[in-house]
């Protein structure tokens, strides 16, 4: 195996910030994935226009998955090329891991990491901080989280090649999960009577602002997310009586 | 000047969004802090965009599904309000807020059109001479169009927020304390929901519960 030296993988980790730029609905991350893997394959097949030509077409292929996490896919296949793997076995380890690797990191990031760090800033923000802590503290946690899943997640699929797939069906990545739904459980708790209590938007009738946002409570409790359209169309009108009160 | 600098920020938070670097300058939370800091009234922007924020918890941003972009509508809604009102005023940043929420809309409009262009930067690779260099070039295109993309819209959803708050913001009759009312509640409700995210009220009720008791401790003694 001709191992890419490490100023190539170290393009590849900055390039896969990138990944998502050509973005569209007929490769998906097609474009960017072999936009990350150009690096690899111009130090593998350089001298050899005609077979970067076709590693480069098969990178293009339709793909993906997980932003952050596209380092496992990137990493393996790196080192499936370096080792002179059939392309057969590296279009299917792609097919193999696209799902997974999407679905985990939407759980792990999008639902998971994401709101957990948004609820903290909201939380400083209630409890009086200002603003540039309540940024800086969502930052700091947010990137340390980010940036450590996207260095992780290339150092994987290149250690372990086609065997990360069962890396990442161990436990502790369950566990992981569990911990950060949790922590964002615990902290939707402690906003809410920050929010409904009335103290911090200094509402004039706190009792009666407490009994509806009480109910509030039960109906985002019941409906979840579906409410937010509503929500909004509620909001609007709100809008709207406001404008035709005065005008009457 | 103030509408330029508006602009750029919001070119690098569109960006921001998806395309690069994803380092979440662009959730609505800190993307109302910048554009408020433009203004010199950050904490102004901060609460707005905390409100544009508890809408966006439980959005996902998984594969093709098309959603509203909250942090270039963000900078639209903080300009707008920052543009309108000389100082602090909650009716006008409730409206602000609404407007918003709207806008991101036409935002997320705005990604799928992006997207459908980048459909015509995909390289065939059997056809060209380079298609590695294609690649490369094609990539950064996208990175600029989307820059474009994320300037364009939210300039012109500031000037149109601003003005529709210059126009109707004096006639809105309804009092400051029945706006932080609807506030309070929208935002509960908003918050309770995004409980699903984490799993529901059945796997996660006991936690859920807990923090309610220490959030109950907290308001009393702050």
């Amino acid at each position: 195996m001709s191992e890419p030296v490490r100023s190539t993988r170290a393009a590849m980790l900055l390039r896969s910030f990138s990944v998502q730029a050509t973005w569209n609905y007929r490769t998906l991350l097609g474009a960017g994935f072999a936009f990350v893997m150009l690096p690899v394959l111009r130090e593998l097949y350089g001298r050899d226009r005609e077979r970067l030509r076709e590693a480069v077409a098969r990178h293009s292929a339709v793909f993906n998955c997980h932003p952050y996490l596209v380092g496992v896919a990137a990493g393996a296949v790196a080192r499936l090329e370096a080792e002179g793997a059939d392309p057969r076995l590296i279009d299917r380890f792609k097919a193999a891991v696209r799902g997974s690797l999407g679905s985990l990191g939407d759980q792990l990031i999008w639902a998971g990491w994401r709101p957990v760090c948004a609820l903290l800033a909201l939380l400083l923000l209630l409890v009086g901080m200002p603003w540039w802590v309540v940024c800086g503290a969502f930052l700091i946690a947010y990137n340390a989280g980010h940036l450590a899943a996207r260095i992780y997640a290339f150092r994987l699929g290149w250690e372990h090649g086609t065997g990360v797939a069962e890396k990442l069906r161990q436990p502790w990545v369950a566990e992981v999960q569990r911990r950060i739904a949790t922590t964002g459980a615990f902290l939707l708790g402690v906003l809410l009577p920050l929010v409904a209590g009335g103290r911090t938007l200094a509402l004039p009738h706190p009792v009666i602002a407490a009994a509806a946002a009480g109910l509030g409570l039960l109906v985002g409790l019941r409906f979840g997310n579906a409410v937010r359209t509503p929500v909004v169309l509620v909001l609007v009108a709100f809008v709207l009586v406001g404008l035709f009160m005065r005008w009457q | 000047m103030i509408w330029l600098q508006v602009a750029l920020l919001a070119g690098v938070i569109g960006l921001d969004s998806t395309a690069f670097p994803q380092v979440m300058i662009s959730r609505p939370i800190v993307a109302g802090a910048l554009t408020g800091l433009l203004f010199g009234r950050p904490a102004e922007g901060v609460m707005l965009g905390a409100l544009l924020e508890v809408f966006h918890l439980a959005t996902l941003p998984i594969g093709a599904a098309r959603y509203p972009e909250a942090g270039t509508a963000n900078v639209s809604g903080v300009a707008a309000y920052m543009f309108a009102t000389p100082a602090l005023d909650v009716p006008a940043l409730f409206l602000a807020g609404v407007f918003a929420l709207a806008w991101e809309r036409i935002a997320g409009g705005s990604v799928v059109v992006l997207r459908r262009a980048n459909e015509r930067l995909i390289v065939d690779a059997a056809a060209v001479a380079d298609p590695a260099r294609l690649i490369e070039r094609n990539h950064l295109l996208a990175l600029v169009l989307d820059f474009l993309r994320g300037a364009i819209v939210t300039t012109v959803g500031a000037l149109a927020g601003a003005a529709l708050l210059l126009a109707f913001a004096p006639f809105w009759s309804l009092p400051e304390s029945v706006v932080r009312s609807a506030i309070a509640v929208a935002t509960t409700t908003l918050l309770a929901a995004a409980l699903s995210v984490f799993g529901g009220w059945q796997e996660r009720k006991r936690i859920f519960l807990l923090g309610l008791l220490c959030g109950t401790l907290l308001s009393l003694i702050a």
